[in-house]
């Protein structure tokens, strides 16, 4: 298989686990499945076999940030590092939906935290960090009198 | 116990302003947390705007928008208890809160993009100018909405001082802000006159040469800080009657400073 028809399933299958996060809220328990651990599951195995492939073969390394660049300028391991933020970004977002709904964050909230999640990964997080801790502020803390 | 109490202030608490104003005290809130990244892009951005690291702007309307919804949260105990909780006040913090959002993801954005928010003048800067013209009044209006609304509070329990402090200040800042910044949206920029060198201010930035309308947008915005300040100080010291006019008198001196800062940038002459 050539990397580019790899990266042209990976790419759909971490999208079909996105749509579902953003419909969860009809099939919470599915949404869950689905982006929670089938796609990403799915996108790990695909990881597990390039590595396991071409890893020996590859040049460069992550000892500095040269070498970094030198391995993600070859195009196997370009697509693993791809299908890893994939994988990795569709988790968080699944993290995210599961826990704004145990905490009781609305959903048009938790969707632009997707979105960025989606586009940007880490900025998603931690957009959803900082508006969940605001938003379960309340006005009267439990256990307190 | 609380329903006697509240001629003075009660504790600045968060818990306070949660039971007042919920959603514009963790709007506030929110806004105050962003500029974490909102600095560390800062730090690490070598692109300048106008001689300024071009994240200054974000990380100015992240503070005095955070410090705006803090401060209207934290008067909402002043608001008429009848008022605090309705549905059409819900209604109309939420359409201040997106007009907030709209403002910040557009100047945020510019800043990404490495171009101007303000006086932008390509064709879609130049269409979207009006419109952000229409969320910075709308999102203003909400001091004016709070002064109305504590002024015509029937509330004994709320000094005549703060009560004038608090609706004129209030009502000040919707009325000069609009004045002031709408003038300057109506310039090709906040300058009147050609700088040479460049001089600024530190921190704000107001231009030391020629007139910077920005100067008077200031000082009419934080006339809800500074005139219920006063109007604190006076309660706090004065005789009721006298700290009533001493209050009046804060309010139209307020007015007559930021009217001079207005005017002398308009003549094209700085302030300092």
């Amino acid at each position: 298989m050539t990397p580019d028809s790899l990266f042209q399933i990976a790419n759909p299958l971490a999208l079909v686990g996105w749509l579902a996060l953003a419909l969860s809220p009809l099939r919470p328990v599915w949404a869950d499945r689905i982006s929670g651990l089938g796609v990403p599951l799915l996108l790990s195995v695909a990881y597990t076999a390039l590595i396991l492939a071409f890893w020996s073969g590859f040049d460069g390394g992550f000892d500095s940030l040269e070498n970094v660049i030198l391995l993600l300028s070859q195009p196997y391991a370009a697509l693993a590092g791809w299908i890893h933020y994939l994988a990795f970004d569709l988790f968080v977002g699944a993290w995210i939906t599961r826990t704004a709904r145990a905490a009781g964050v609305s959903h048009w909230l938790v969707l632009p935290c997707l979105v960025l999640t989606f586009l940007f990964g880490p900025a998603g997080f931690l957009a959803f960090t900082l508006i969940r801790w605001v938003v379960t502020l309340r006005p009267a803390p439990v256990g307190k009198v | 116990m609380t329903a006697l109490a509240p001629s003075l202030p009660r504790t600045p608490t968060l818990t306070q302003m949660l039971t007042d104003a919920l959603l514009f005290t963790k709007a506030g809130l929110l806004l105050a947390l962003l500029l974490i990244p909102t600095f560390a892009a800062h730090q690490i951005d070598p692109r300048l705007f106008q001689g300024g690291g071009i994240w200054i702007k974000p990380i100015k309307f992240q503070i005095s928008l955070s410090l705006y919804l803090l401060t209207l949260a934290f008067f909402a105990q002043w608001l008429p208890d009848a008022a605090r909780h309705t549905r059409r006040m819900r209604a109309y913090q939420i359409v201040v809160l997106l007009c907030i959002a709209a403002e910040m993801v557009w100047i945020a954005g510019a800043a990404a993009l490495g171009t101007a928010s303000h006086f932008n003048t390509t064709p879609v800067g130049q269409m979207i100018y009006p419109f952000m013209g229409l969320l910075a009044v709308t999102l203003t209006s909400a001091a004016l909405i709070w002064g109305i609304l504590i002024a015509r509070n029937p509330s004994p329990a709320v000094s005549p001082t703060l009560r004038r402090g608090l609706s004129s200040g209030l009502i000040l800042t919707f009325v000069l802000t609009v004045i002031s910044a709408g003038t300057m949206a109506s310039q090709p920029g906040h300058l009147i006159g050609q700088p040479l060198t460049g001089e600024t201010l530190w921190l704000l930035g107001w231009s030391r040469e020629v007139g910077d309308l920005r100067a008077a947008h200031l000082l009419a915005t934080h006339a809800m800080h500074v005139i219920p300040a006063a109007a604190l100080m006076a309660h706090l010291s004065l005789a009721p009657t006298t700290a009533l006019r001493a209050t009046t008198l804060a309010a139209l001196g307020f007015t007559a400073l930021t009217t001079w800062a207005f005017v002398t940038a308009l003549r094209g002459l700085p302030l300092i």
